[in-house]
């Protein structure tokens, strides 16, 4: 996925997906109802004083990871889970394979998980010769059209319905209906047949109890449940940094998440998996594994960016961010978007490309106001333009135009942004200004249809 | 990698807050306001993700189960262990409607006969009142609450916690615990909300009287 970011820039990216209209509609209706809804959630409640607690809780467990990571990893081997350490993403990688191979595995599900798009594991268990199925509804869509999830929560947020009828109509060799119903049914029958048909099913972690050795797993539609049900051996690929200490912190890390995520008051489906199946239970796999990844997380520990460590990858802060409203999740170039995506890039991933991704941002502050877990991201984005872009290279013309642009982004529409530029562009031929250029004849006309 | 190895990269972390005790959870959403009545807060967050919930007298579960069963035209139905004393009353009034349910733990290894289920019914060790959740585990079986399109839950009055911090200290001892609720959904098309995704798209929680609150008027 490194080619997304090499030979291309955020300006670049952000020309290619400001030119698809249907993106710049689908956003602000898809996540202004989570926002709105967020605070008729918490209408009543206090959600500050939990944010504090949030925070607390999760810069507590991120400030002591080898010491709850060991609690974890100890009671997780009492459950009867082997526990696996990668310290990158090919050795992660090579786990998994290696697991998959010795259960003698032909077909694996696989439920929501943003590690594994980090550590890029679908490729490697294809190229062992396993066949994978990705069974969230919208990673499944993605999946089938070799695309990348663009948001946290909504992966396929700027895909439309047709294009997804397109794309079913093609697996199933008939036309299906355009309506969501239909397509959601067709996926079911196609998703639940992988299901009961697969040996290995692979989960993310959510949340990992270090006190009972639990792995706790978020979803609405009931495929993180199943994959932890149906096959005979279950893999959850856990960040390091997504223990917590206690299973009372679920109370409040619980609520926060999907308050912020979904605006619901809890999910459909919270499972917590403490290990395979017991003497006495009827179902459930034979194998539990735990592959605990590091994948450039410890060296964020004792930096500047300790605290984005504490991150419950929400979503919030792309919804509220009005970069990300603009330009979308692929515009940042690798896995993550949004004010979280534009911090967490530059540090996991060594391209120069990457490095000048602080930039992604208005420095408007409305990321800080929602993340339910108080992360300072525009600190941390302030940070990062002083360390990786801006910089001893960058005149200070060219920082003021940096400014200027960065104060356009939160124009409402995407013709007021151009039309500010227009005039800056002419006269000042540096640095971001210049790329807007182009930019403008780019959207200039759409905006005005 | 080593384990040791692994653990030794992650030292030298910047201080961080102590952990902050629970004992006095703010108001959240997930939690029960002063005064609240436990079974009406529930009831309502079943009927707002979707749900049905109904409150019935000990004895009465089983019509209410077979009712709705035979009202949604479900004939192949599945029994799970955990049903304790509930179980004889719903397989009677099952039989008396002329569905014969069969015991989960029985068909758990047929891959195909569970694929082909129309309904599960299953017992409860927790309720939660804040949320209108039920919580089973893997003592019922990991897929019997999502494995059908239709799922029934039987659980006595006294389940009921008030909400999640509570629950949280309830619950049973198994390799998997899970809260569920309401039906399975997605929005990942055009936001559309569409029920049913991977797990059920119904499902009805009766909630059994426990006798002490049961005396004056049975449902
Ligand atoms: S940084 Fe905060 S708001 Fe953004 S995804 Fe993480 S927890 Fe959510």
């Amino acid at each position: 996925m490194s080619d997304h970011l090499t030979g291309t820039t955020f300006q670049t990216r952000s020309v290619e997906q400001l030119a698809k209209p249907f993106q710049r509609q689908a956003i602000p209706n898809a996540v202004d109802p989570t926002v709105a809804g967020l605070h008729r959630l918490f209408a009543g409640s206090d959600r500050d004083r939990l944010r504090d607690l949030g925070r607390d809780i999760r810069g507590h467990a991120v400030a002591n990871l080898p010491k709850l990571v060991a609690q974890l990893v100890d009671q997780l081997e009492t459950n009867g889970v082997t526990v696996h350490f990668a310290g990158d993403a090919a050795e992660a990688r090579a786990i998994v394979v290696s697991i998959c191979s010795r259960a003698g595995a032909r077909r694996v599900v696989k439920a929501k998980s943003m590690l594994t798009e980090e550590i890029e594991l679908n490729p490697a268990l294809e190229a062992a010769g396993l066949e994978v199925v990705e069974t969230d509804l919208g990673e499944y869509v993605v999946q089938l059209d070799g695309d990348r999830p663009s948001h946290i929560i909504g992966p396929i947020i700027h895909r439309t319905a047709a294009e997804v009828r397109e794309l079913f109509s093609r697996v199933a060799g008939t036309e299906l209906a355009e309506d969501a119903g239909e397509l959601a049914r067709f996926a079911r029958g196609q998703l639940r047949a992988a299901f009961l048909a697969a040996d290995v099913g692979i989960s993310g972690a959510n949340f990992a109890v270090a006190e009972t050795g639990s792995i706790a797993l978020v979803t609405n539609e009931g495929n993180g449940r199943l994959t932890t049900a149906l096959p005979r051996v279950h893999i959850a690929m856990v960040g390091v940094e997504r223990v917590v200490p206690r299973l009372d912190d679920l109370a409040v890390l619980v609520p926060l998440l999907t308050g912020s995520g979904t605006a619901q008051r809890i999910t459909t489906y919270l499972t917590l998996a403490s290990g395979p199946r017991r003497e006495g239970e009827v179902d459930g796999p034979e194998e539990m594994h735990v592959v605990l990844v590091d994948g450039g997380r410890s060296a964020i520990v004792g930096s500047d960016y300790q605290e984005v460590l504490s991150c419950i990858r929400c979503g919030a802060c792309q919804n509220i961010c009005p970069v990300y409203r603009q330009v979308g999740g692929h515009a940042y170039g690798w896995v993550y978007g949004g004010p979280i995506g534009a911090v967490l890039t530059p540090l996991f991933r060594p391209e120069a490309e990457a490095q000048e991704l602080g930039q992604a941002s208005s420095l408007c502050g409305a990321c800080d106001d929602i993340c339910p877990v108080r992360i300072p991201l525009h600190d941390l984005l302030r940070t990062l333009r002083r360390d990786r872009s801006a910089g001893a290279t960058v005149s200070r013309g060219e920082r003021l135009a940096f400014r200027i642009w960065s104060y356009a982004w939160a124009s409402p529409t995407v013709f007021r942004l151009s039309a500010l530029l227009a005039p800056l562009a002419a006269r000042v031929p540096i640095g971001p200004a210049r790329r807007f250029t182009a930019l403008r004849d780019v959207v200039f006309s759409r905006g005005r249809r | 990698m080593e384990r040791e190895a692994f653990l030794a990269r992650l030292a030298g972390a910047r201080p961080g807050p102590d952990l902050p005790s629970l004992d006095d959870l703010p108001q959240a959403p997930t939690e029960l306001r002063p005064g609240e009545d436990r079974y009406e807060r529930f009831r309502h967050e079943v009927e707002a993700a979707s749900g049905a919930c109904e409150r019935v007298s000990a004895g009465h579960e089983g019509l209410a189960v077979a009712a709705f069963l035979a009202g949604a035209g479900a004939t192949r139905v599945a029994l799970a262990s955990d049903l304790g004393v509930h179980r004889e009353p719903v397989h009677a009034a099952l039989v008396a409607l002329g569905i014969t349910p069969v015991s989960y733990d029985d068909l758990v290894a047929e891959r195909a006969e569970l694929g082909a289920l129309h309904a599960t019914v299953t017992g409860a060790s927790v309720l939660v009142a804040a949320t209108g959740s039920l919580v089973t585990s893997a003592l019922a079986g990991r897929a019997a609450a999502l494995i059908a399109p239709i799922h029934v839950c039987v659980a006595s009055e006294d389940r009921l916690a008030s909400g999640l911090a509570e629950a949280l200290h309830a619950l049973p001892d198994a390799s998997l615990v899970a809260f569920q609720s309401g039906p399975s959904r997605t929005a990942d098309i055009e936001k559309k909300l569409i029920l049913g995704m991977h797990g059920p798209g119904s499902t009805l929680v009766v909630v059994v009287r426990s006798l002490a609150s049961d005396a004056p008027t049975p449902a």
